[in-house]
């Protein structure tokens, strides 16, 4: 059983705080990753896990044992609490081979060694760098260097990998690739996996939950479709998505038998079903958020909730391969739209409709979302 | 522990004689004395003022020849550039008696001989090549882009070195000045062989020299080294990671 | 690459080449040309005692006196013990006082500092410094020894020939350690934190991680202070002459010594020579193949 336990985790840089209270559950097997943007507490967090940082506050568990507790004194060195970790710059051993590189743990646990050929051999033909065995690390791509940073991590079969922004230092095309086999290889190997990254796309297409956190706090933790669909504060909908999510300040107004959204430009009339959850913020400010896929232009999409219009013009048309970007504007309000084809060019003007379920309605003082 | 014999060059130098017989060299004197301080300091203020002197120019010299040197060995490309760099750097590692004889010949033949420039042109050469190294290391951390940026703008190589190397100098600077002062004003060998005489001897000579004479006024001799030590534990204790730099530059003439 | 010299006289090469005009000049000639001159006198028959050189060819006579010199041979025997005892030794000390350094982080500059204050120091001032230590009768090392209670290590020190060679060997080694532990210490702090921490998670601790991660990573500085402790030990010149002159008897002699008594004090003119270009030789010996290999290197 290795899933990962953190309770009112604290540790502090001289006055920074670097992670607040944090409190976790990381199921067994699960693909975890933590997201956010440089600073905000997510390494430090993979490190406090791993041992390599002593904590301020708090206690963890690994599986079923108390690796980390200030409370109660304990702390495991990193030496003894079977993690293994993939670091950003790989960290493999220059003045080794690959196959030292690789049977390195095991070496160090004196593992017989027929053991350690076997093994290592596995692991490098799962890797695809079994003709590389024998050379050094400066004779090896960007990408090669990283399979032996992952070999040396699987070796040893660990109770949870550990993964500092792997593939950050890959070229673009490179890095996808490798997405998809590290997640493939995570599903083989049935290890409970915590991955950090700043990427949204990588969190997004690997994750089984991500967990967003922002100058040491949490933001959010949620499955992708939870964080993507249902995002419960303003940075997490603005940091998820790309392009990023359109926000327009707005009154909550009334309006009829309902409510609308007020601004300057424009009026929407808010459905049904959402009208309970803003009882209580009428008349007040808040700001709309509404996804670039999310807006049409009008009699462009049949079957969506039609709802109102908005009056805009074109400021720049950007064909992104399979979809085009629309620049709209009107007046204040500059929107980005998604769509797959269009007739307008720069300079018109062109009506857009939106489709309201998926509307996102966030508190103007607070951040955090209404609906 | 380390700093054993330090300490007791301090102690010694402020005890007079008899302390330094009947006590043991740990402890402090028992009734201290700058006597010791005074004599040695007679003797040495010649030899002192003359290792200031031709040490300082020295330093100067083969600094803005290095950078010099330097600069045309990163910026200018030119054919020879490596067999120059390499012949300058077996330059570092020379021992010097396989030019000493020819040395004496040159220097008294040129009038040079017990003669303060004589000791300036000596050191400002073989300084060189220890300085071409640095500066070459650090110039060569400059963008070519910069120097090409210039050359577009109009500038011509010494234009280029006066406007855009030298600013950027001031630590290559320092690291080699504080070097090659450290360095030539501990040399012995030059000086013993090239300027034994009153007029140019330097202090690493007249210490020596101490030692002999005064054989068993050890208080004197510790007095003698703690001047001479003198400024370079000043510039150590200010200056002192400049220093360590230098070493690590690789290679230090012992 | 193209010199722009191939292109002719132009203004621009000119300027060019009168940089560095002058260091190739007083390099080419105080360097050089000197060593020639030198390989020449020692091939001359210049005689002994005549102020005034001259340079018939006079075969290579000196070099085999030199071999048939009993004060040669322990010249050159001493140098060796001297290579033999002192590089190893600054070698083990340094990477020791290095790792040592490594471990506490607390207070490194000072330590940093203190360690690497006596290689600062001029030679005449560390071998009148020890001169006064070893001193048998007043000096440091036998009266504490006295305190203390071992005085039966009391001994006659530098006046002893049969271990002054070693104790002049402690002297420079206290002198150098320093140097070997900057050399090692900057080596280990490029090591990057992450393949230390990488280590750690995957089990080894301690001595095991310098054994096995840090250690073998350190060959280059190790390579060049070994470059640079060589040709130390193979010119010592300061130091001897001034803590034991070359003595007791012959036992502390060594080659540069040897050269500077032949040729200054018996007018050996040529005979000094020929050691001077031996040593040369010898020097080049070691430093060649060093700045192959970092050229090589720097080409990477």
């Amino acid at each position: 059983m290795a899933s990962i336990t953190i309770k009112n985790l604290t540790k502090k840089y001289g006055n920074t705080i670097a992670v607040k209270d944090l409190n976790l559950q990381i199921k067994d097997k699960e693909f975890f990753v933590f997201l956010g943007p440089s600073g905000c507490g997510k390494t430090t967090t993979l490190f406090a896990i791993a041992g390599l940082v002593k904590i301020d506050a708090g206690e963890i568990w690994i599986g079923d044992e108390l690796v980390t507790s200030i409370e109660q004194g304990v702390f495991k060195p990193p030496q003894q609490r079977e993690v293994s970790m993939v670091f950003q710059d790989y960290a493999i051993y220059p003045h080794m081979t690959v196959f030292d590189n690789i049977a390195f743990p095991l070496r160090i646990r004196n593992v017989e060694k027929d053991e350690i050929w076997k093994r290592v051999e596995k692991t490098a033909e799962l890797l695809g760098i079994s003709s590389l065995l024998n050379r050094k690390p400066r004779q090896l791509s960007g990408g090669q260097r990283q399979r032996v940073a992952l070999g040396r991590a699987i070796v040893r079969r660990p109770k949870v990998f550990l993964m500092d922004e792997p593939l950050a230092n890959l070229d673009a095309k490179l890095r996808v690739k490798m997405r998809t086999e590290l997640k493939k290889l995570q599903l083989d190997l049935r290890t409970t996996t915590i991955y950090v990254t700043h990427d949204q796309v990588e969190a997004m297409t690997m994750a089984d939950r991500i967990m967003v956190q922002r100058d040491g706090i949490v933001e959010q933790i949620g499955t992708p479709d939870e964080l993507y669909n249902h995002p419960s504060n303003l940075f997490v909908a603005s940091f998820i998505g790309s392009p990023e999510m359109n926000f327009i300040e707005c009154a909550l107004a009334k309006e009829r038998e309902g409510l609308c959204l007020d601004a300057k430009e424009f009026k929407i009339l808010l459905p049904a079903k959402i009208l309970p959850k803003l009882r209580n913020s009428i008349g007040e400010q808040v700001i709309m958020g509404i996804r670039p896929e999310d807006l049409y232009e009008s009699g462009s999409v049949d079957g969506i909730l039609q709802g109102n219009v908005l009056r805009m013009t074109v400021d720049l048309v950007e064909p992104v391969g399979p979809y085009l970007l629309l620049h709209l504007r009107c007046g204040q309000i500059s929107l980005v739209a998604t769509v797959k084809e269009t007739n307008v060019k720069t300079g018109q003007e062109v009506i857009m409709e939106m489709n309201l379920s998926k509307i996102h309605i966030f508190d103007k003082k607070t951040g955090k979302a209404i609906t | 522990m380390f700093l054993l014999p330090l300490w007791t060059d301090l102690t010694t130098s402020f005890k007079d004689l008899n302390d330094v017989i009947y006590t043991v060299p740990v402890q402090p004197p028992r009734s201290p004395t700058i006597e010791p301080l005074l004599s040695a300091f007679n003797i040495m203020a010649r030899p002192l003022l003359n290792s200031l002197a031709f040490t300082v120019a020295a330093t100067i010299l083969s600094c803005l020849l290095g950078s010099i040197n330097g600069y045309a060995l990163t910026k200018i490309k030119f054919r020879g550039a490596n067999i120059m760099f390499l012949l300058f750097s077996i330059g570092i590692f020379l021992p010097y008696q396989a030019v000493l004889v020819p040395l004496v010949l040159t220097m008294s033949r040129l009038g040079l001989y017990n003669n303060l420039v004589g000791l300036i042109l000596t050191h400002t050469t073989y300084g060189i090549t220890i300085t071409t190294l640095l500066f070459r290391n650090f110039y060569g951390l400059i963008p070519d882009s910069l120097i090409m940026a210039a050359k577009t703008d109009g500038a011509g190589t010494w234009t280029i070195y006066r406007r855009i190397m030298l600013p950027l100098s001031l630590l290559p600077f320092v690291v080699a000045a504080v070097l090659q002062f450290t360095s030539i004003w501990n040399d012995f060998l030059f000086g013993v062989t090239l300027a034994r005489g009153s007029e140019a001897m330097p202090a690493s000579v007249a210490l020596a020299n101490l030692k002999g004479t005064t054989e068993f006024n050890w208080n004197i001799q510790m007095a003698g080294a703690l001047w001479y030590a003198l400024p370079i534990l000043i510039i150590y204790l200010v200056l002192g990671k400049y220093l360590i730099r230098g070493y690590m530059a690789g290679a230090i003439k012992g | 690459m193209r010199s722009p010299f191939s292109k002719g006289f132009t203004r621009e090469n000119i300027v060019n080449l009168l940089f560095v005009l002058p260091s190739l000049i007083l390099v080419g000639y105080f360097v050089y040309a000197l060593i020639g001159w030198n390989v020449v006198v020692s091939v001359s028959d210049w005689k002994p005692a005549s102020l005034t050189p001259s340079y018939n060819f006079a075969g290579f006579g000196q070099y085999v006196k030199l071999f048939q010199d009993p004060v040669f041979l322990t010249s050159l025997t001493n140098n060796i013990i001297l290579i033999l005892l002192f590089v190893p030794t600054s070698l083990a000390l340094g990477l020791f006082l290095a790792i040592l350094l490594d471990s506490k982080v607390r207070g490194e500059g000072i330590f940093r500092s203190i360690y690497l204050l006596p290689f600062s120091l001029s030679y005449v001032i560390t071998a009148t410094l020890w001169a006064w230590m070893y001193n048998p009768d007043i000096g440091v090392i036998n009266t504490l020894s006295r305190a203390i209670g071992l005085g039966f290590l009391k001994s006659g020190w530098v006046g002893d020939p049969n271990i002054a060679l070693g104790c002049v060997v402690l002297a420079i080694v206290w002198q150098f350690s320093g140097y070997t532990m900057l050399l090692f210490s900057a080596g280990i702090k490029s090591i990057p934190d992450s393949q230390i921490m990488a280590a750690e998670v995957d089990g080894a601790k301690g001595f095991n991680l310098y054994r096995r991660v840090v250690i073998p990573q350190l060959k280059t500085p190790a390579l060049s202070a070994f470059v640079v402790l060589m040709i130390f030990a193979l010119k010592v010149f300061d130091f001897i002459y001034v803590l034991t002159g070359g003595g007791p008897g012959y036992s502390t002699y060594v080659l540069p010594l040897m050269m500077f008594r032949e040729t200054f004090s018996s007018t050996q003119f040529a005979y000094g020579a020929a050691i001077a270009t031996l040593l040369f030789l010898l020097a080049l010996v070691i430093v060649l193949p060093y700045l192959y290999l970092s050229s090589r290197r720097e080409r990477d």
